[in-house]
C-alpha cells in the first residue's frame, strides 16, 4: 500500500465521521483503540460480536474504579455514539484506568479522543491520564508525532476488522487477565 | 469464583426477601438463599413461586430447571438473554443449512462422543473385565464416521456405538446392578433410573452452560430442530454424557453409595427414592467440580468448566471458522 493510499483511509474516515448523513463503513470506539493496541485478535473478535465471559469481575472492577473516582470533578459526554468521555473542570478530558500496566493503550485511547475532538468537532483540549489506585497522573497532548500515531492506529484498526479470519492465536503476557481468554484459546 | 448449583428437594414456597432468595418449608423451616452465589437453581420437590422470586432470578442471570414427579426433567424457567447477538444466531442457521458446514460439526460433535465412550471403557478393560473387542469396535464405529455425508448415516454410527458401550456396562456394575438393556419412558430397572437421572442433570447443565452464550439453543446440529428439547443441548450432552454421567453412575454403584432400597418401583417402572436422588446429586455436584489441567488454557478448570469451554469452542468455529474442539477426554 503506497502512502496515498495510507493518507486516503483517514480521510476517508474523517469524511464520514464529518457528514451528519453518513457513517463510516468500520466505525472507531475508543474502546477499539485500547485493544487494537493491546491484542488484534482480541480487537476482531470484539467487532463480529463474539461475546466475553461476563462472570469475571475484572470488567465489574474496572467499572467501579471508574465510577466512583473524582465524580464530582468530571462530567461525562457521549458524542456520536462513537466516544464516550470525561471532561475535568478544568477542561482537559480525563481517562481513568485501574492500573498503568497498559499504559500505550490507554494513552492512545485518550488521544483517539482528542484527535476525534479535533479533527471532527473543531474542540482542541488536552488529556489527562489518571491511575487512582495508584495515584499517579499524566499529561497528554495532540502534537504533529502523537498525531500520525493516531492516523497509524486508525488505518491499523480498518485494515484488522476488515480481515475475513482472526488474526493467528499469539500468547501474550496478560492473555491470563484477559476476558477473551477463553473464547481464544479452546 | 465459580459458582454452585443449589438443588431444593422440600415442598414449600419460594419467594424474593429483599435481595435474597427465600424458601419456606412445609416443615416450616425458612433457608435464606443469598442469590449472587447461586449458578443454577434446581427444584425437584413442589414448590410455589411468583414473578417477584422469578424476577430476582432474572436479574442474576440464574436459570431454574424444574423437575416433575419422580423428578422427571419438567422444563426450565431460564433468564432474560444477557448475550444479544443476531450476527451469532445467523452464522449459526447458516452453520446448520449448509450441508457440509453442518455435516463437519455433527462429525466432530459424535466423533467426541465415541472418543469419550471408549476413554470409559478403556478405563475398566483389564481392571475388571477384558472389553478389547469392544474397545476396537468404538474404534471402528469412530474411524466410519468421516467418511458419512449423511445426518442420519451418522446417527445411525452414534446409535451402534452407543449400543456397543452399554453393553459394557452390565459388567462393570457390582451386582445386583445389571444393565442388559437401555430403557426409558419409564426406566425398567435401577441402572436405567440412574442413566435417565444423570443424563438430565447433564441435558440441564448444557442447557445453564448454552444460555451464558448468544447461541440460539433450539438450532443443533446432530440433532434436528424439530424436536421436542433444545437440540443443541442434546447435541453438547452427547459428549458429555460418559464424562459427566456414566463415571458417576460407575462410581455411586462400585462402591455402594447408592443401595437397591434407594429405589421403588410404580406403575411398571423404577425410580429413585429422594435419598438415592440426593445422593446421586451429591456425587454428580462433585463431579462437576473436578479439576483437570487444561492444555490450551493453561489453568486448571472444572469440568463445568469444560461444558462452558466447549459451547465457547464451538460458537468461535461458527463465527470465525476456527476449528472447533469438543471436548475429548484427555486426562
Amino acid at each position: 500500500m503506497d502512502e496515498d493510499d495510507d493518507k486516503s483511509i483517514v480521510d476517508r474516515y474523517l469524511a464520514a465521521e464529518r457528514d451528519p448523513h453518513r457513517d463510516p463503513k468500520t466505525p472507531i470506539t475508543g474502546l477499539m483503540v485500547q485493544y487494537y493496541h493491546v491484542c488484534e485478535r482480541e480487537l476482531w473478535f470484539m467487532s463480529r460480536g463474539l461475546d466475553i465471559d461476563r462472570e469475571t469481575t475484572n470488567i465489574q472492577r474496572g467499572s467501579y474504579v471508574d465510577e466512583n473516582s473524582y465524580d464530582d470533578r468530571r462530567k461525562s459526554y457521549q458524542i456520536n455514539g462513537r466516544i464516550q468521555l470525561d471532561v475535568l473542570d478544568s477542561g482537559d478530558v480525563m481517562e481513568v484506568k485501574v492500573s498503568s500496566t497498559l499504559e500505550k493503550p490507554a494513552r492512545m485511547q485518550l488521544l483517539y479522543y482528542l484527535w476525534y475532538l479535533d479533527e471532527v468537532l473543531d474542540i482542541e483540549k488536552d488529556g489527562v491520564l489518571a491511575y487512582p489506585k495508584e495515584r499517579k497522573r499524566e499529561n497528554v497532548e495532540l502534537n504533529d508525532e502523537t498525531r500520525s500515531e493516531v492516523e497509524n492506529t486508525i488505518r491499523g484498526i480498518i485494515e484488522v476488522v476488515e480481515r475475513d479470519a482472526p488474526p493467528e492465536l499469539e500468547k501474550k503476557p496478560y492473555c491470563d487477565a484477559c476476558l477473551y481468554q477463553d473464547i481464544c484459546w479452546v | 469464583m465459580p459458582k454452585d448449583n443449589h438443588h431444593i428437594f422440600a415442598d414449600g414456597e419460594l419467594s424474593r426477601n429483599e435481595g435474597t432468595l427465600r424458601i419456606d418449608t412445609l416443615d416450616g423451616e425458612t433457608e435464606y438463599l443469598p442469590v449472587e452465589s447461586v449458578d443454577t437453581l434446581y427444584l425437584h420437590g413442589q414448590i410455589d413461586f411468583n414473578t417477584r422470586a422469578l424476577g430476582l432470578l432474572n436479574d442474576h442471570g440464574v436459570p431454574v430447571h424444574v423437575f416433575g414427579w419422580k423428578d422427571y426433567y419438567r422444563g426450565s424457567y431460564l433468564p432474560k438473554r444477557e448475550q444479544v447477538s443476531g450476527n451469532t444466531v445467523v452464522e449459526q442457521v447458516r452453520a446448520y443449512d449448509d450441508t457440509d458446514r453442518r455435516l463437519r460439526i455433527a462429525h466432530d460433535i459424535i466423533a467426541a462422543s465415541i472418543h469419550n465412550m471408549r476413554a470409559n471403557i478403556q478405563y475398566y478393560d483389564g481392571r475388571t473385565e477384558d472389553f478389547g473387542s469392544a474397545v476396537d469396535r468404538l474404534e471402528e464405529q469412530k474411524a466410519r464416521i468421516f467418511d458419512t455425508t449423511e445426518i442420519n448415516e451418522l446417527r445411525g454410527i452414534e446409535a451402534t456405538a452407543r449400543k456397543i458401550y452399554y453393553r459394557c456396562f452390565d459388567r462393570i456394575l457390582r451386582d445386583p446392578f445389571e444393565l442388559t438393556k437401555r430403557e426409558y419412558n419409564p426406566p425398567t430397572n435401577e441402572a436405567n433410573a440412574l442413566i435417565s437421572f444423570l443424563n438430565s442433570m447433564v441435558y440441564t447443565t448444557c442447557v445453564s452452560a448454552i444460555r451464558k452464550t448468544a447461541l440460539d439453543p433450539t438450532i443443533g446440529f446432530v440433532h434436528e430442530p424439530g424436536e421436542r428439547r433444545f437440540t443443541l443441548s442434546l447435541d453438547i450432552a452427547d459428549i458429555f454424557k460418559p464424562i459427566l454421567a456414566d463415571r458417576v453412575l460407575f462410581r455411586l454403584v462400585n462402591r455402594q453409595q447408592v443401595g437397591i432400597d434407594d429405589f421403588e418401583s410404580e406403575l411398571g417402572g423404577c425410580l429413585l427414592t429422594e435419598d438415592g436422588r440426593a445422593a446421586v446429586l451429591e456425587a454428580f455436584e462433585e463431579t462437576l467440580d473436578r479439576t483437570v489441567e487444561h492444555p490450551r488454557l493453561e489453568r486448571k478448570v472444572s469440568y463445568k468448566t469444560l461444558v462452558r469451554t466447549d459451547v465457547y469452542s464451538l460458537k468461535k468455529h461458527i463465527l470465525t471458522g476456527e476449528p472447533y474442539r469438543p471436548t475429548e477426554r484427555w486426562w
